[in-house]
């Protein structure tokens, strides 16, 4: 019974390195992407983007706040403008992303106890900028205004320096960043996708090579042949295992090779990882297995599948909570192991999470593992019994 | 001519091919009306946050009772211990802890500023900003009414975003999100078009179709093609923009421009991918590397100026990349149209270039297959 299963496994594996279309999605793809995709992340996090200052004061004080707006790790003053509309227009060109306006008569007013308004300007398009040049004017603005606030409350309550600098600030906050303590942009995005590369390249590649049928007319000279033609449990077990047995290659690739690369941190224990592994992949390849059997050509899993993995790379709620999605779209998200993969991967690798703790999610894979399990050996039969012209699988 | 012409594009286009009109039409309208609504709450709000009392006092019930009342955050966990809050933030209950620290309130009163710690999950990059953020307001909120509350803080910075001075991520990431889905799609659409009668041997029988004439045929191909691609990306761009500041005509006609001139480059592209490989599964491949990762490439998540040098040479190649330097300019308002121009005359050498090689190329293919 071994035996029969592992021909059709070896013989299914065999074809992920014969066949054109399978080599490049199931072997190259997973390779290529989880090269490709991290590329525009290399520098990790944005440091000097290009700002602007616009001088209306023209003062001592004013020359201090560009100076420690220059000092700023986050922003690189390029330009020094006199007038608001060379501003307005150096970011239409793109020269810069943001710029602050230092009011006339700044420091007369600050002296005079007046309170000043430093407006800062990003550009709309760029959200991510727009918080790196906003904190760093704005912590320029602070420092410049503590120094005056310290000064008005030691002469207003009577206090050495040292009491109403506490006063200004009486219980000053730490941040400590547990996770991704760098801040850094690939390690937010990329371990994401890799679990979205590994899902969408497995249900496109098993899409491809026609799931669990039976005479698979790509196949030619191997279209009779007893692997290709064994039972339906034999075919839809022996195919899944050489899927699992490839793809668990590749998250062990992914882990110890392109987390290093990349140098993402790899906190991922070798049970959870295992246990992550085992449900992650019998729910993708049984939902692969199950639309394999609806597509009639080769490519148009792949066809539809590309449009489709912006939508399925945001329900898996890397970047937006699940909670703020339409209900609709929650609910639709419960199809995809992705969904639930990438919280668990994430949990697991990156912060450490034991299985207790990744347990939420792994539980509904293995779920959406059984039901599809079920559905995918059902359409197999169906697909085995019908008539049905199928193109060229 | 014209009659050939119509005939082709009855046989191209009307032919009961479901796949076709999936990838033209539903599945770039369907999967853009999608990513616009997944946004639909605008911003982060309700972050789920933590908190560890060890000092049980006014001021400490105070932080506590601010930090309920305010709209971005939900106090969701109160924690006997460190372990137990940080279990929150690896199961994804929480976003981050506050640990208000012992004798508080006592300290704070001898002016010791005592330091109040918060854990954050800087994993979940964006929510973690929106939670630092308000937790750090709340904070100096308090902090700075506590002792001097007549005394203002004499420098105050107000932050405004141009053209979204809400934040709205509807429309910001919505518009980067469609504009890139489109262009996916157009460079895929205009691979299947060119590639389903090799695929299906059909060559001939369209080549007859359109009078004998491959020029007829690669009109009839590629006009009906551009013009609901384009049509199409207006509407739905249309239908995004609401959410953010108005154009005017002038601004709205340049986007137009633009979103032509993309769909000129990529539709080039895609029939090059088809005459370069000559087969559809491996030109759709070709047309998946380069147009999937797109967005991530093209500068509105992660600016070019902070890419590698190789990557912002690959980002400039990218039709994406300057049509959403168009949009991004035009919606910074009273500036003229006069920086949008570079960006569009890229994209019209882009559309050229790809066309010229993609026709020479297909031409070449299609005598080949014609007489195969």
């Amino acid at each position: 019974m071994i035996k029969r299963l592992l021909k059709v496994t070896f013989s299914e594996w065999k074809l992920f390195f014969t066949d054109p279309a399978a080599v490049l999605l199931l072997v190259i793809a997973g390779f290529i992407y989880a090269f490709y995709y991290p590329t525009p992340y290399l520098k990790q996090v944005v440091t000097e983007a290009p700002v602007g200052i616009v001088d209306l004061d023209k003062t001592a004080m004013s020359r201090q706040l560009i100076q420690m707006s220059r000092a700023a790790q986050q922003i690189d003053v390029k330009y020094v403008f006199d007038d608001i509309h060379q501003a307005k227009l150096s970011m239409a060109d793109g020269n810069i992303y943001g710029y602050m306006i230092i009011p006339n008569n700044m420091e007369r007013d600050i002296r005079t106890g007046q309170k000043v308004t430093l407006n800062v300007f990003t550009h709309g398009a760029y959200v991510m900028l727009h918080g790196n040049i906003g904190t760093a004017f704005a912590t320029s603005g602070l420092t410049l205004g503590a120094e005056t606030k310290i000064k008005r409350i030691a002469l207003d309550k009577q206090v050495p320096a040292k009491s109403a600098m506490a006063m200004r600030d009486p219980f000053p906050i730490q941040i400590q960043t547990l996770y991704n303590r760098t801040g850094s942009y690939s390690n937010y995005v990329v371990p994401s996708v890799l679990v979205l590369i590994l899902q969408q390249s497995l249900i496109i590649g098993i899409c491809t090579l026609g799931g669990a049928r039976a005479h698979r007319k790509f196949r030619k000279k191997k279209q009779e042949s007893a692997a290709e033609n064994e039972s339906l449990p034999y075919r839809y077990f022996g195919r899944s295992l050489a899927y699992f047995l490839h793809y668990a290659c590749f998250i062990a690739f992914y882990h110890f090779v392109v987390y290093n690369v990349f140098d993402f941190p790899r906190r991922g224990e070798p049970l959870p990882m295992i246990v992550f592994a085992v449900v992650f992949l019998s729910a993708s390849i049984n939902l692969g297995m199950v639309l394999s059997q609806v597509f009639l050509r080769r490519e148009t899993g792949m066809q539809i599948f590309l449009f489709l993995s912006i939508p399925i790379l945001f329900l898996s709620n890397f970047s937006w909570p699940r909670y703020l999605i339409p209900d609709w779209m929650a609910a639709l998200s419960a199809i995809l192991p992705s969904s639930y993969a990438v919280p668990a991967w994430l949990s697991i690798q990156q912060m450490g999470a034991g299985i207790q703790d990744a347990s939420v999610f792994l539980v509904k894979m293995g779920v959406q593992s059984v039901i599809y399990l079920g559905l995918g050996l059902l359409l197999s039969f169906l697909r085995d019994k019908s008539k049905l012209k199928t193109g060229d699988m | 001519m014209l009659k050939d012409f119509f005939r082709a594009v009855k046989k191209i286009y009307l032919c009961n091919n479901i796949v076709l009109w999936m990838i033209l039409l539903v599945l770039p309208v369907s999967t853009s009306i999608f990513m616009v609504h997944f946004f639909s709450a605008e911003s982060i709000q309700r972050i789920p946050i933590g908190i560890i009392h060890y000092d049980y006092s006014k001021l400490s019930e105070r932080l506590e009772y601010s930090l309920s009342a305010n709209p971005v955050l939900e106090l969701k966990l109160q924690c006997s211990d460190f372990s137990e809050c940080e279990r929150g933030i690896r199961r994804g209950e929480i976003q981050a802890f506050i640990v208000i620290p012992y004798q508080f309130e006592k300290r704070v009163l001898r002016y010791e500023t005592p330091v109040v710690p918060i854990y954050s999950n800087g994993q979940y990059y964006l929510t973690n900003m929106f939670a630092l953020k308000e937790i750090r307001s709340v904070f100096s909120t308090i902090g700075s009414n506590l002792f001097t509350r007549h005394i203002k803080e004499p420098i105050k910075t107000e932050i405004h975003s141009v053209g979204n001075s809400t934040g709205n991520y509807q429309g910001y990431l919505g518009l980067g999100l469609v504009t890139s889905i489109f262009h996916m799609s157009s460079i895929l659409i205009a691979v299947y078009v060119f590639s389903f009668p090799l695929r299906d041997r059909k060559t001939k029988e369209y080549i007859d179709a359109a009078g004998g004439s491959r020029m007829i045929l690669w009109f009839a191909s590629v006009v009906p093609l551009i013009l609901i691609s384009w049509f199409l990306m207006l509407a739905v761009y249309t239908y995004t923009h609401r959410f953010l500041a108005p154009l005017t005509l002038n601004e709205f006609i340049m986007v137009g421009a633009g979103q032509l001139a993309m769909v000129l480059a990529c539709t080039g592209a895609g029939i090059s991918f088809v005459g370069i490989t000559g087969n559809m599964r491996m030109a759709t491949s070709v047309a998946g590397v380069i147009g999937g990762p797109a967005f991530a490439f093209a500068g509105q998540t992660f600016p070019i100026i902070a890419m590698p040098f190789f990557v912002r040479c690959f980002a400039f190649l990218l039709p994406l990349t300057h049509l959403l330097k168009i949009q991004s300019q035009m919606i910074l308002g009273d500036v003229g149209l006069i920086p949008s121009w570079d960006s569009l005359v890229i994209l019209l050498g882009m559309g050229l270039f790809w066309h010229l090689l993609g026709g020479r190329l297909i031409f070449i293919r299609w005598k080949k297959w014609n007489h195969d």
